[in-house]
């Protein structure tokens, strides 16, 4: 009967690929994720079974920020030491968004071509659905206020990390800056290893506003307890392995990204094991295309355009202050998904100077925002595409690039209003 | 005391910033500094964390909303400045408290393992766990003006009955609404005003803000007027207001 149990998932498999057909033949170009939905629905186990089922395991990267960058940087480190990778795109409904992206791939028999799945979690996501998931690896970049209206405090999304955690198999990679993740690694499982990667105090130093966590750890790693990064600057850094210092080349300016980058390398080790090559690693990580805020440069109409995207505060404080000093033609677009207006106040965005439009739904609060931290506004535009035809009419800066800053929402209205390929797992 | 003029400073006293700062509740104390900036006049925000932090003249005071795992720290540390907390209500000078800042002024906070924090007693009335979490938007019917504000409780506020801020016209506010009366939000007592509407009340809502700034300025025999640079930013407030408002079945203003 081993025939049956492997084709178990097929007759779901079919009916998942046949919705999608018929998705796609409805809304050219468009993704969805109501095949998901429907496999779902029909095979409840579908999702697991074939994550866990990968050679080399299941690899989970969560946590509050720098999921998505961290995530990307170590596929980018996995595929150049010859890996076979299947990973998934940030969405809002993981589940269902995860069941139609495997869907694309898998053999009747519920089986990926691959070597290993490495998998961004939301955390309220991640305690859902980790239950079923026994990863190999567990990766936490860290644990800031976010989302005030989802997750209350610290101390729940630090719980929630921690179901996570506690379905790894054999490692947690965590970052030891980061009170909370340090202590939640003394709390693990006596079977699971634990990876810890950190900053010097002399790059600690350089942030005199710390690096956003809820809460840094009063003491640094030792030396030689785990990779640490010895220096930042601008966009080039240099990490501590146990065999000597490499130097990397980040994809954009902060420290936020050289924190990921340590968190992949970190991850990629556990990993990888004996397998692992620094050398191989920094490399790949070097070689990623440049990217601006999360997002990346683009290039409309012949205007270069970068693309700042805030999260939550304290992605958006790391931006502000990361900033080429001089940028002189700022957009900022909040949108409908900052429910609650009070939830960017804590940032200080008077680094940003002058901004030229506040658009989004949230316009005007964010332009209130913007005047009581002396930061001059020339135009409040509700309407998005408004906004953005208004910004690219107008002559390239004298210094710096056209930038915009968005929320998610923002972020999606302007890849739609702008024609550029959005991501293929939106939510329906 | 001069007649047109302070000789120091306008100083807003923003407490326990790093713990009571959980939605930029902090930043009220800002608002108040930039209005009186605007208004040409020198003013400054100074963090209180301890007595060694405490200015010499304080003319306006602002307290934010924390996490339940800063409560105790948070009591704490404003036991130490209990004093300066009561000679400042005592003597007309504004305090704006929001959320847990709020809760911690009180008789105390009733926590959901059934034991009580006790508060400052500074204002009467206590706090008690809701069944659920209230977070939405609020409205408030108040004599500064109807309010627009964001609440975000875990608790109930019981026994500001008789010195509300306001009334509800939508949302949550101290309780939901009782069987007989008026729903009610906030506190207040003399120029102590205790809201549960977090983050930029004062931006929102600057005719608040203004009573707040007037009853500092009068302490000094100053008159406060609303400077031109406010007026356009209060445009932006009213409108950032009316969007939630109609959005919510209410009148624009």
């Amino acid at each position: 009967m081993r025939f049956v149990s492997s084709l178990r998932y097929a007759p779901a498999i079919l009916i998942g690929r046949a919705v999608r057909l018929l998705a796609r033949w409805r809304k050219p170009g468009g993704g969805s994720a109501i095949p998901g939905v429907v496999v779902n629905r029909i095979a409840p186990g579908f999702l697991a079974a074939t994550l866990n089922g990968f050679p080399l395991g299941l690899v989970i990267v969560t946590g509050s920020s720098g999921k998505s960058t961290t995530t990307k940087m170590l596929v980018a480190v996995l595929r150049a030491h010859g890996l076979s990778v299947f990973t998934n795109q940030s969405t809002a409904n993981i589940s269902q968004g995860l069941t139609s992206a495997l869907l694309e791939q898998v053999s009747l028999s519920g089986r990926i071509a691959g070597d290993v799945a490495v998998l961004e979690m939301d955390e309220g996501h991640g305690a859902f659905i980790a239950g079923s998931l026994t990863p190999r690896v567990v990766a936490l970049t860290n644990v800031m206020v976010d989302q005030i209206d989802r997750f209350h405090d610290s101390e729940m999304v630090a719980a929630l990390l921690a179901k996570i955690a506690a379905r790894a198999t054999e490692s947690v990679v965590l970052n030891a800056d980061d009170r909370y993740l340090a202590d939640l690694g003394h709390d693990l499982e006596p079977g699971v290893s634990v990876a810890r990667y950190g900053v010097t105090a002399e790059v600690l130093a350089q942030y005199p506003r710390g690096l956003g966590y809820a809460d840094t750890a009063p003491i640094r790693l030792p030396v030689g307890t785990g990779l640490q990064l010895t220096r930042v600057a601008g966009r080039d850094a240099d990490v501590q392995f146990a065999t000597g210092v490499h130097s990397i080349r980040l994809p954009a300016r902060g420290i936020h990204y050289a924190v990921d980058a340590l968190t992949a390398l970190s991850t990629a080790q556990s990993t990888l094991g004996d397998l692992f090559d620094p050398a191989i690693a920094c490399t790949a990580l070097s070689a990623m295309p440049a990217v601006f805020g999360r997002g990346e440069v683009v290039t409309v109409g012949g205007k270069t355009i970068e693309f700042v995207l805030v999260q939550n505060p304290s992605s958006f404080q790391l931006n502000v202050d990361s900033l080429e000093s001089g940028t002189e033609q700022i957009l900022v677009i909040i949108g409908s998904d900052v429910r609650d207006p009070s939830y960017f106040w804590p940032v200080d965005t008077s680094g940003l100077g002058h901004v030229l439009i506040a658009s989004g739904l949230k316009a005007h609060d964010i332009a209130l925002q913007l005047a009581y931290d002396d930061v001059s506004v020339d135009r409040i535009e509700p309407d998005v595409p408004t906004a953005l035809d208004a910004f690219l009419a107008l002559p390239d800066p004298v210094s710096g690039v056209k930038t915009i800053i968005f929320s998610a929402d923002g972020m999606r209205r302007t890849r739609s209003h702008l024609g550029l390929v959005s991501n293929t797992e939106e939510p329906v | 005391m001069t007649a047109t003029s302070l000789d120091r400073p306008f100083t807003v006293v923003s407490l326990l910033p790093r713990l009571l700062n959980t939605n930029g509740d902090a930043g009220n104390a800002r608002v108040l500094a930039q209005r009186v900036r605007w208004g040409g006049r020198d003013a400054r925000v100074v963090d209180v964390h301890s007595q060694a932090d405490l200015p010499e003249d304080v003319d306006a005071v602002s307290i934010g909303s924390g996490t339940d795992a800063g409560l105790l720290p948070a009591r704490d540390a404003l036991r130490t400045l209990v004093e300066e907390l009561r000679l400042w209500s005592n003597s007309g000078v504004p305090i704006l408290a929001v959320g847990t800042g709020w809760e911690l002024l009180s008789w105390g906070i009733d926590l959901p393992n059934g034991s009580v924090l006790e508060g400052l007693g500074l204002v009467a009335g206590h706090a008690v766990p809701r069944a659920s979490r209230a977070t939405d938007d609020i409205i408030v019917a108040s004599k500064y003006g109807r309010l627009i504000g964001f609440e975000n409780n875990a608790r109930d506020y019981i026994g500001a009955e008789a010195s509300p801020l306001g009334r509800v016209l939508y949302g949550t506010g101290n309780a939901a609404a009782p069987a007989s009366g008026p729903q009610i939000e906030g506190l207040t007592m003399g120029e102590v005003f205790c809201t549960h509407l977090h983050g930029p009340v004062l931006a929102r809502n600057p005719a608040l803000a203004d009573h707040l700034l007037q009853a500092a300025f009068s302490r000094h025999d100053l008159e406060y007027a609303r400077a031109a640079t406010a007026e356009s930013v209060d445009d932006t407030a009213r409108t950032a207001r009316n969007e939630v408002a109609v959005r919510l079945g209410q009148d624009a203003e």
